[in-house]
């Protein structure tokens, strides 16, 4: 484990380099390589020690010395290797997107330094085992983000983006504040291996949960509460975008998880409350995502739907906790934990996808490209294996964790009995639903993207080695869990083992006949191999030709003509008319002949325009109450604060 | 025995695949004689195949590599689809636990390449049938759910082939959900294969169609693909409906495939009474038609949960 620290100071020096090393140019190739070093040294240790040790020993010594701050627990170990796994091939890529910063002549040394300390503090928050230790890495994971979300901060959309994103992650904190408090009140201890509340404690082991619920699930983006994401992702620097997405609204996941081991069994409540606001963030978020053209915006939707997925995991985790079921819970944890895995392979990889776009064709709407395909062979089909990944279709990594959640609904049926059928089916039909929303979005965005022909000249389309390297490398993982997921799903069997389900060997998740599966998707790709082959046998035999599409005998079809995004998404988007807020503006062309006409669509969220938005303007409204009391003389404030400590003084003293 | 029971999947699994256009030149020929014509020979759609396959292969100017590969994608995938199905009761080449959802999802698969494929042309028309497909398959696949998919979740199964074996006809309740659950899947193939009322497989009017328009662009060999896997995919959801008929507590081979062969003659006659007394939806109107299916599914299913 020293090691580990080794690899987390190799990264430290990064900060260094950049500050010692005067040029730009040589500072940000310095920290990159530092950074990556640190990277993979650290993957290499954490993943070795997932795999090979048997995770029984809590305690840990760094150098020798008996350590309390930290503990690499298998949940711990399981997050860690995600944020290195994701964080490399990000980093690759965050070298050539500044390259490009560079070129302009932009100062790119402060940009760099907070994404240093936003991968510190990230792999930091998941080892942590003392709560003070956690807020504080946790706090400055979160104002890393930001600061390095504010990068082009003269923009007036930037700064609006990111301020959402800086007061959620300030309350998020203040509820953590309460939480761990309350924690530390109940346990007398600060370290999260003493945590322990059963639920005989009553309303507050409920409150507790309820705490933590919101305040991580804020970080997460479940619904209500998802609305930053659309928000701060599309204004943020695409390597910060693609790290806030992959990594940092799992954090919120993680900690979910954290709680569970502190607060267990749960409530059977629980986990249906998790398990319908998750199904609700599923399909919802898909379907806002479907009304999107701002790529950046829709991916950062399609976060929304995936956190859906994995709490769906989550609640049926909860549900078999209560019933003391083992199977479901390794089913329900098993995955979640891997679409975690999962989500943060193929977003990021769609992510530094649509940031190469925007890199090359200056715009994140999607009406304006077209015909990418022609430009880069390799970068769509690399983009188009994430699209496939995340529509949970075979036979990559997104079927495999839909799959373990769909055998957990199967399987809690025929465990609990009585109304249980009936339930998860409707669960299974949410889930399906969601996934065949997910294809309607992922061809959308596909299609209009990427085939057809340039609906906006593309002046030049370079895709560097690097961006190609990191999108490569999240490709073949793709891939890789896809075909080959029985190694994966064992790791993710001895995390469930170690902290969640004990004692348990003959695992649910094993049962499971991956090797079948993996047999399947060889014989598709095989199959698709051969007859590729064979029909371009025939196709030598009897002739081929390229010829102008059909169009009716018109022959000055323009790209302008080709089909728009918003006529792709229309039908569906009327059909939820009031839950889109979608509505559409339309100039008919008129008379024998027509001059002109004009056609303008245009959606909101619901649960941001309606809800949120009013609830947040009474709020400051009634804060604006309070003017009277605003002075431009500092030295009233100081008055004020010391008024309220010695009022609080007082009560505590009288208290006593 | 094993040796045997592989064998049998074997069967099926080419049955399947030499069949299919001979039941879409049944439903054709006996829509012919419903409407006073004499109607295309029995075996048309072989012939049709037979000439494709002889044609010169066009591509649009905008195409990629999705139009080369999307045919072979499709065809493959419905074939892996089709190989999960049993026939009579043999079991199926490919079955495990949880083969439903691979079932499910890998006509998922055939459906995204089919809709990036007709976007790859780059015209309007194949947009038109690309987005609807995506539409109506949103609301189709809560019905495979609904009807497959309960009898699964009832009985705990996940296996086609275990939920072929688990129907029984024991009371009077499980036939009325298994009979209007066959009429729920009968709804969802007709959409799922492009069929009258939703669908019609004989217009090339652009703004009337979903399948055909997709495939307007595409000749020779493509076609020939596209159009042996749409006769693949009416054959299964063929298949899926003759699993509802099979209650009669007779397990053997044979019977399973006498069963087999009359409920598959019977749903070419019931397919083509429909397409011929039916007119085309409007497209507005499709997805309430799915709904109804849909509502249908879950009443069928309350009524059953709390009736048993």
């Amino acid at each position: 484990m020293d090691l580990l620290f080794y690899a987390l100071t190799i990264q430290i020096f990064s900060i260094i380099a950049i500050a010692i090393l005067q040029d730009n140019r040589k500072a940000s190739i310095a920290a990159h390589l530092l950074l990556i070093t640190g990277l993979i040294l650290g993957f290499a240790v954490s993943f070795s020690t997932l795999v090979f040790s048997n995770l029984s020993s809590q305690s840990f010594s760094a150098f020798g010395i008996p350590n309390e701050l930290f503990r690499f627990d298998a949940l711990g170990l399981f997050f860690l290797c995600i944020v290195q796994l994701v964080a490399i091939p990000t980093t690759i890529y965050s070298y050539s997107y500044l390259k490009h910063y560079l070129d302009e002549g932009k100062s790119i040394r402060s940009n760099l330094v907070f994404y240093a300390i936003l991968l510190i503090s990230t792999q930091m928050v998941v080892i942590a085992n003392h709560a003070v230790l956690f807020l504080v890495c946790w706090e400055m994971m979160s104002t890393s983000a930001y600061l390095g979300m504010v990068f082009e901060k003269e923009k007036r959309e930037v700064q609006k983006g990111a301020f959402y994103y800086l007061v959620i992650s300030h309350v998020v904190v203040f509820l953590l504040y309460i939480f761990f408090f309350l924690l530390h009140h109940q346990t007398n201890s600060w370290l999260f291996s003493d945590f322990h509340i059963s639920p005989e404690s009553g309303n507050l082991f409920i409150a507790l949960y309820i705490l933590s619920l919101i305040a991580f699930g804020m970080k997460a983006g479940f619904m209500p509460f998802h609305f930053w994401l659309p928000r701060a992702h599309p204004i943020a620097p695409t390597v910060f975008s693609a790290f806030l997405s992959g990594i940092i609204i799992k954090s919120g996941i993680y900690g979910i998880l954290r709680t569970f081991q502190f607060l267990n069994p749960t409530p059977e409540w629980l986990g249906w409350l998790v398990l319908v606001v998750s199904m609700i963030s599923a399909i919802f978020g898909v379907w806002y995502a479907l009304a999107q053209h701002d790529i950046k915006k829709l991916l950062a939707y399609h976060s929304v739907e995936n956190i859906g997925i994995i709490g769906i995991g989550i609640g049926i985790g909860f549900i078999g906790s209560a019933y003391q079921s083992i199977p479901i819970q390794m089913l329900g944890f098993g995955g979640a934990l891997l679409h975690t895995l999962n989500h943060a392979i193929f977003k990021s990889l769609l992510f530094i996808g649509s940031g190469v776009i925007y890199k090359n064709l200056g715009t994140r709407n999607i009406e304006l490209m077209g015909g990418i395909v022609h430009r880069g062979k390799y970068f769509v089909m690399l983009f188009l294996i994430g699209s496939i990944a995340i529509s949970g279709i075979p036979p990559f990594n997104g079927f495999i964790s839909e799959f373990i959640i769909y055998n957990g609904f199967f399987t809690t049926a025929k465990e609990l009995k009585n109304y249980y059928p009936l339930l998860m089916l409707i669960s299974a039909v949410g889930l399906a639903f969601v996934g065949g929303l997910a294809v309607a979005c992922f061809t959308k965005i596909n299609s209009i993207m990427f085939l057809g022909s340039e609906r906006k000249e593309v002046k030049h389309f370079h895709v560097s080695i690097y961006e190609y390297l990191s999108l490569g490398i999240f490709a073949l993982l793709c891939v890789v869990i896809g075909f080959y997921p029985q190694p994966f799903i064992g790791i993710v069997n001895k995390v469930l083992n170690h902290g969640f389900v004990p004692g348990n060997s003959a695992s649910e998740l094993l049962k499971i006949n991956w090797f079948f599966i993996s047999l399947i998707f060889m014989t598709v790709l095989s199959g698709v191999l051969l007859f590729y082959f064979w029909k371009s046998i025939v196709q030598k035999k009897y002739g081929s030709r390229v010829s102008a599409a059909w169009g009716c005998g018109y022959g000055g079809l323009t790209p302008r003509m080709q089909y728009t995004a918003s006529s792709y998404a229309d039908e569906l988007n009327e059909i939820s008319q009031t839950v889109l807020v979608y509505h559409k503006k339309m100039k008919v062309p008129e008379g024998v002949f027509p001059i002109e006409g004009a056609f303008e669509s245009h959606s909101d969220d619901l649960v941001d325009s309606k809800i949120l938005l009013p609830i947040f303007r009474n709020i400051s409204s009634l804060i604006c109450r309070i003017n009277f009391l605003s002075y431009t003389d500092i030295r009233y404030y100081i008055a004020f604060i010391l008024i309220i400590i010695s009022i609080y003084s007082l009560i505590a003293f009288l208290w006593n | 025995m094993e040796l045997i029971s592989l064998l049998k999947g074997i069967i099926s699994l080419l049955v399947i695949l030499i069949l299919s256009p001979l039941f879409v030149g049944l439903v054709n020929k006996l829509k012919a004689i419903f409407t006073g014509r004499i109607g295309a020979p029995l075996l048309q759609p072989y012939y049709d195949l037979k000439r494709l396959f002889r044609k010169e292969t066009i591509n649009s100017t905008n195409s990629s590599f999705i139009s080369v590969v999307s045919p072979v994608i499709n065809l493959v995938t419905v074939v892996v689809a089709a190989a999960m199905l049993p026939i009579g009761f043999a079991r199926p080449i490919i079955s495990f636990e949880g083969d439903i959802i691979l079932f499910a999802y890998m006509l998922g698969l055939a459906r995204f390449f089919q809709i990036l494929a007709a976007m790859d042309i780059g015209s309007s028309f194949e947009g038109m049938g690309a987005a609807r497909e995506a539409t109506f398959a949103v609301f189709a696949e809560p019905i495979f759910f609904f009807t497959i998919g309960s009898i699964a979740f009832i009985n705990g199964l996940t296996s086609i082939y275990d939920i072929y074996h688990s129907i029984r006809l024991d009371n009077v309740s499980y036939l009325v959900f298994i009979i209007v659950c066959s009429i729920s899947v009968f709804f969802l193939a007709i959409t799922e294969c492009s069929r009258m009322p939703v669908d019609d497989p004989n217009t090339h009017l652009e703004l009337t169609m979903i399948h055909e328009v997709m495939i307007l662009d595409n000749s020779g060999i493509d076609l020939f693909l596209y159009q042996y896997s749409s006769y693949l995919k009416l054959f299964i959801y063929a298949i899926l409906e003759t699993s509802f008929f099979y209650p009669f507590g007779v397990r053997s081979y044979t019977v399973g495939v006498v069963i087999f062969v009359v409920v598959i003659t019977i749903l070419s006659i019931a397919l083509s009474i429909s397409e011929t007394i039916t007119s085309r939806f409007k497209m507005k109107n499709i997805p309430q038609y799915l709904l109804f299916a849909t509502a249908i599914g879950i009443l069928n299913l309350l009524i059953y949960t709390f009736t048993k």
